[in-house]
């Protein structure tokens, strides 16, 4: 379903296990492995605490995983230095959920969406006024915003300037951690539309994380679904509501509150909340709240088992 | 004669008029759902209606009836007794309302023996009992946590059972589950409609998921720079209205197996 000439970041067993205050080890990625494309959106959902962040963060340098590797044009980024890492970190940029609190305060817009190209040389200073009004218009903001502080600027607004920095280095890569989330719905789809507009001319890989199953099916590529640190499966984006089988996805998309639902219906939410990362169940991560749960799930561990192209489903009961 | 009526109320922040001329009405058992993008003004309104407006508001023009009672002349007294007893207000997190430093036990006790004379074995109890239907199980070891040693949704639980303790005629609920996971939102909102559906409590949701708002809704308001757009029973607002801002918003919501952009 991806053409793997296409292929930019391939995680191969990324596992992060973090250590707690009581000398227990939590761990929030058990043996990640998933690919990028090119082009192409990867949208990783999952209940909060599932181990999102803490996977995207080593793409952009913030984290190590404590096992694994992560491959980029074929080197291993967790063991990049010194000028290797500079070089290479201009190829992958991320966005906040809030980016208000990532910007200065002091500094004009103009600076904080030029700052990445000044600190590679890619620009000189003399440029960053031309510069800035070119990535603005990119994001479509008026090119006056160039000389605003951010605070004089909606939520929506400065989430465009964050774009507009992210890009500005013409990355391979972005990542966007619940990017939209503090948005209003209609701010949310003027951003999406950019964001994919934006890849299809500069064919740009993106990582998403998100909480909302029909907004990542309505442009993801390819959807993974995070449970208590584990991928649990990994799917087309479209249609994703008809071929998602594992009980867990079932149950995140079953929260849904879609506005061509029966509302007559009552919401089939599932029961209590993620055990503790510390406090693993045996066998199946899902098996105390999973309504399909059979005695074998209590002892064996699923693993990652191919249903269709390009369909993975971590489950003792659909894998078909 | 409607539980609550709001009519033609315009409300001011200092010399700045940020709600005009608004009304809504909510009758017995029903639940309004009122949505519209950040600062248009929702939880100015549902404040208003709780005789809760921060420093500097004031409902300038316009009034506010509850049961036929003149909500906005009431004393301090007068606002103690209906507050909790006929009125509750659930935030968008429950926990941040909480005493940090306190027990969650320690401040539903002090919560019950403001608004009744009983012992603070008997408050224990009653809130234990509150927090188990509200389907937190071990309610006791909840009395005991920290507000921070619980989860967002627990917590929200927590506000919501406290909220519901004298089984309050109308609940006004501020982005209640904007905080939450997508899990704990669906079983905070089951929880709404069986309070509803139970007690016939009035409910009136702000919220900016109109997946929720209207699932909710009897009938949904639209709010958009400090007035209200549009309104109407959710059948009307979701397939017949012709209000141009209405049908922005509901465009603009994903729907799965709906539109994509790529
Ligand atoms: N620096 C850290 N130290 C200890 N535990 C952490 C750290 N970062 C994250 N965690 C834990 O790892 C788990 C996954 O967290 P996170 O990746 O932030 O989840 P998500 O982004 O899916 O909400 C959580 O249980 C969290 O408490
Ligand atoms: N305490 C306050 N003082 C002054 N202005 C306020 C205050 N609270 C809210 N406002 C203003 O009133 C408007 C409506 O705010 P609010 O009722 O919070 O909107 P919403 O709940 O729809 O996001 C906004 O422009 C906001 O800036
Ligand atoms: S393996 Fe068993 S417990 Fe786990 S998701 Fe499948 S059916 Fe449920
Ligand atoms: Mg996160
Ligand atoms: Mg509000």
């Amino acid at each position: 379903m991806f053409d793997e000439k296409d292929l930019l970041i391939e995680a191969r067993h990324v596992t992060r296990r973090f250590p707690t205050n009581d000398g227990r080890l939590l761990t929030a990625c058990n043996d990640v492995n998933l690919k990028f494309y090119k082009g192409k959106t990867l949208g990783i959902v999952g209940e909060s605490g599932c181990g999102k962040s803490t996977f995207m963060r080593f793409m952009v340098w913030l984290d190590t995983p404590t096992e694994g590797e992560i491959f980029f044009h074929g080197k291993d980024i967790t063991k990049m230095k010194g000028a290797e890492l500079h070089e290479n970190r201009q190829h992958i940029q991320m966005v906040f959920q809030d980016p208000s609190t990532s910007f200065n305060p002091k500094m004009k817009i103009k600076e904080i969406v030029c700052e990445p190209l000044l600190n590679f040389n890619r620009i000189s200073s003399s440029e960053v006024d031309a510069k800035a009004r070119e990535l603005l218009e990119l994001v479509e903001l008026p090119g006056d915003f160039a000389d605003r502080y951010p605070h004089n600027m909606s939520g929506g607004q400065r989430q465009r300037v964050a774009i507009a920095r992210a890009i500005a280095l013409e990355p391979e890569f972005i990542v966007m951690d619940e990017a939209t989330s503090a948005l209003d719905v209609s701010v949310q789809k003027t951003v999406i539309e950019l964001i994919t507009r934006l890849q299809r001319e500069k064919n740009i890989a993106i990582g998403f994380i998100a909480h909302d199953l029909g907004l990542i099916e309505s442009f993801a590529h390819q959807v993974a679904v995070m449970y208590l640190g584990n991928i649990v499966e990994v799917m087309p984006g479209e249609g994703l509501s008809d071929i998602c089988c594992h009980p867990y996805s079932r149950a995140l998309l079953n929260s849904v509150f879609d506005l061509k639902m029966d509302f007559s219906q009552k919401i089939k939410a599932i029961e209590g909340e993620p055990p503790s990362p510390l406090d693993l169940p045996q066998g199946c991560p899902f098996s105390n709240r999973c309504p399909d749960c059979v005695d074998d799930c209590h002892h064996t561990k699923p693993t990652l088992t191919e249903v269709a192209p390009g369909h993975l489903v971590a489950c003792h009961c659909c894998a078909r | 004669m409607s539980l609550l009526e709001i009519k033609d109320v315009d409300i001011s922040y200092g010399k700045n008029l940020t709600v005009k001329k608004v009304s809504m009405s909510l009758e017995k058992g029903e639940i309004c759902s009122i949505v519209g993008e950040s600062g248009s003004g929702k939880t100015t309104v549902i404040r208003a209606a709780m005789g809760l407006l921060p420093g500097g508001g004031r409902v300038s023009a316009g009034s506010i009836t509850y049961d036929g009672m003149d909500l906005l002349g009431l004393t301090h007294e007068q606002w103690r007794e209906l507050r909790g007893h006929d009125i509750s207000m659930i935030f968008q997190d429950s926990g941040a309302m909480m005493n940090q430093t306190r027990l969650i036990g320690d401040s539903y006790v002090e919560y019950i023996r403001t608004h009744e004379d009983i012992s603070k074995e008997d408050a224990w109890a009653k809130g234990i009992e509150m927090i188990e239907r509200m389907r937190l199980p071990d309610g006791d070891r909840i009395m005991r946590s920290y507000p921070f040693q619980l989860s967002g949704g627990q917590r929200q639980r927590v506000g919501i059972a406290m909220g519901m303790t004298y089984q309050p005629k109308l609940l006004l609920a501020d982005e209640p589950t904007s905080a939450l996971d997508v899990t704990t939102q669906a079983q905070i909102v089951r929880q709404f409609m069986e309070l509803r559906d139970e007690y016939g409590t009035s409910i009136i949701i702000v919220t900016h998921n109109l997946g929720v708002a209207a699932y909710m809704g009897d009938k949904i308001v639209v709010m958009k720079h400090g007035e209200v757009v549009d309104r109407g029973e959710r059948e009307y607002i979701l397939h017949e209205s012709t209000n141009p801002y209405t049908k922005l918003l509901l465009d603009a919501v994903p729907t799965l197996g709906g539109k994509r952009y790529v």
